[in-house]
């Protein structure tokens, strides 16, 4: 690839979408969105290979901000952190407020600032494994950047992702969010403590996520009283 | 940490023929065990993306689309133009790290300029001030 070609790849890559590309460039933007795309899926896929040779289970939490994932994972490594190892990765705008709430629970976190990126992707967590002893670890838990929609467009080599919507959302988040309702393993449905005050329609939000994904497991939790937490844990299958 | 950092400082200002070992047990040793700790503060400015460990000294100043760590650590004064990918690496005091240069597992000694842009340099000491790629390979001490 020719240095010029490789400069407006780069700079083709920082555009947001393919409609703000002049004509004349399309076709090259589209390529290269398509080689991105490629080159994360196929790294996703390398690093599974990796922590599944090695015997590492590997769950991603996405979500929008405040849904509860930290505090999801604060019960869950409470719960764990007696019997695995676990490392979480924690993916954040700025700061390593989240990290250090799970700290508390016997994990180790490494924290990832994205700055003005929107999701974490493949190219990230393999960064943190590759340069990371993993004999270290049973368990490796990552918590993408709060929001439901950039996350969709990365796979990051996990066996299992979770969607973690909250009844305060309202009922209608998970039909706007079918994307990735269609790529997660398990929705969780969290602060049911709350159901009685709010009256959202919870059976609503559970059709949904089964319409988009017939195999999804919907759980409906609350981080704060620990309800169902366990029926969670046991659909992590590790 | 300044001690190990003074420690290296003298061992790359004198380089020999025969301390490469000697050099991939320092930083090694600098990374793993006194970088450890460092977990990222908030850092006002440009934000760059971080994975930790990271640490910055004072008046680091960052471009755009910048990815720093694992295993970074930034003395003062330090200038990361844009697009800069860092990991493995120790940069020295008021250095400069030109567009699009990618480090991993390297020393950039202090006052080094890198005024070059577009180049993918591992297990390097460079000690310097360079305006092209071709005087990087120049400077260039690998280590392994
Ligand atoms: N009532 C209630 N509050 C919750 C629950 N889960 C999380 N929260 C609160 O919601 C806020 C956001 O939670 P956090 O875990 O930071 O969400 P994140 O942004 O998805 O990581 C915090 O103030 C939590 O205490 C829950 O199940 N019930
Ligand atoms: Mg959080």
């Amino acid at each position: 690839m020719s240095e010029k070609r490789k400069q407006e790849i780069q700079r083709i890559k920082e555009l947001e979408s393919i409609n703000l590309a002049r004509d004349e460039i399309r076709d090259l933007v589209i390529d290269t969105k398509k080689e991105v795309e490629k080159d994360n899926d196929l790294l996703a896929a390398q690093i599974n290979d990796e922590l599944n040779k090695r015997g590492i289970k590997s769950i991603d939490i996405v979500g929008a901000i405040g849904a509860g994932k930290t505090a999801i994972l604060e019960k869950i490594t409470e719960k764990l952190s007696k019997k695995y190892r676990i490392l979480v990765i924690c993916g954040d705008i700025t700061t390593r407020v989240d990290a250090d709430r799970i700290e508390k629970h016997n994990a180790e976190t490494v924290q990832i600032n994205t700055g003005r990126e929107c999701a974490l992707n493949a190219y990230h967590i393999n960064q943190v494994i590759k340069n990371k002893d993993l004999f270290d670890f049973d368990l490796i838990f990552v918590e993408n950047v709060g929001n439901l929609i950039c996350p969709s467009d990365f796979k990051l080599g996990t066996d299992k992702r979770i969607t973690v919507v909250s009844i305060t959302e309202g009922e209608w988040v998970i039909e706007k969010h079918p994307m990735l309702f269609k790529m997660s393993d398990i929705a969780v449905i969290n602060k049911i403590d709350l159901l009685e005050r709010l009256g959202t329609n919870i059976d609503k939000m559970i059709k949904d996520a089964c319409g988009f994904n017939p195999d999804i497991k919907v759980i409906t939790t609350s981080a704060k009283t620990g309800e169902n937490i366990d029926t969670l844990i046991e659909a992590l299958e590790l | 940490m300044e001690k190990e950092l003074k420690k290296i400082e003298k061992v790359i200002s004198n380089l020999e023929l025969n301390s490469q070992a000697q050099i991939q047990e320092l930083l090694k040793n600098f990374l793993k065990t006194h970088l450890k700790k460092s977990k990222i503060d908030n850092f006002i400015g440009d934000y760059p993306t971080f994975i930790e460990p990271v640490y910055l000294n004072v008046n680091v100043k960052i471009g755009d689309d910048v990815l720093l760590g694992p295993n970074v650590y930034i003395g003062k004064n330090t200038e990361i133009k844009n697009y800069v990918e860092i990991s493995n690496s120790i940069i020295f005091d008021n250095a400069l790290i030109g567009e699009n240069v990618k480090l991993n597992n390297c020393i950039i000694g202090k006052n080094t300029l890198l005024n070059c842009e577009n180049i993918n340099i591992d297990n390097c000491v460079l000690v310097g001030n360079v305006k092209t790629k071709e005087d990087v390979y120049r400077i260039m001490y690998k280590f392994k």
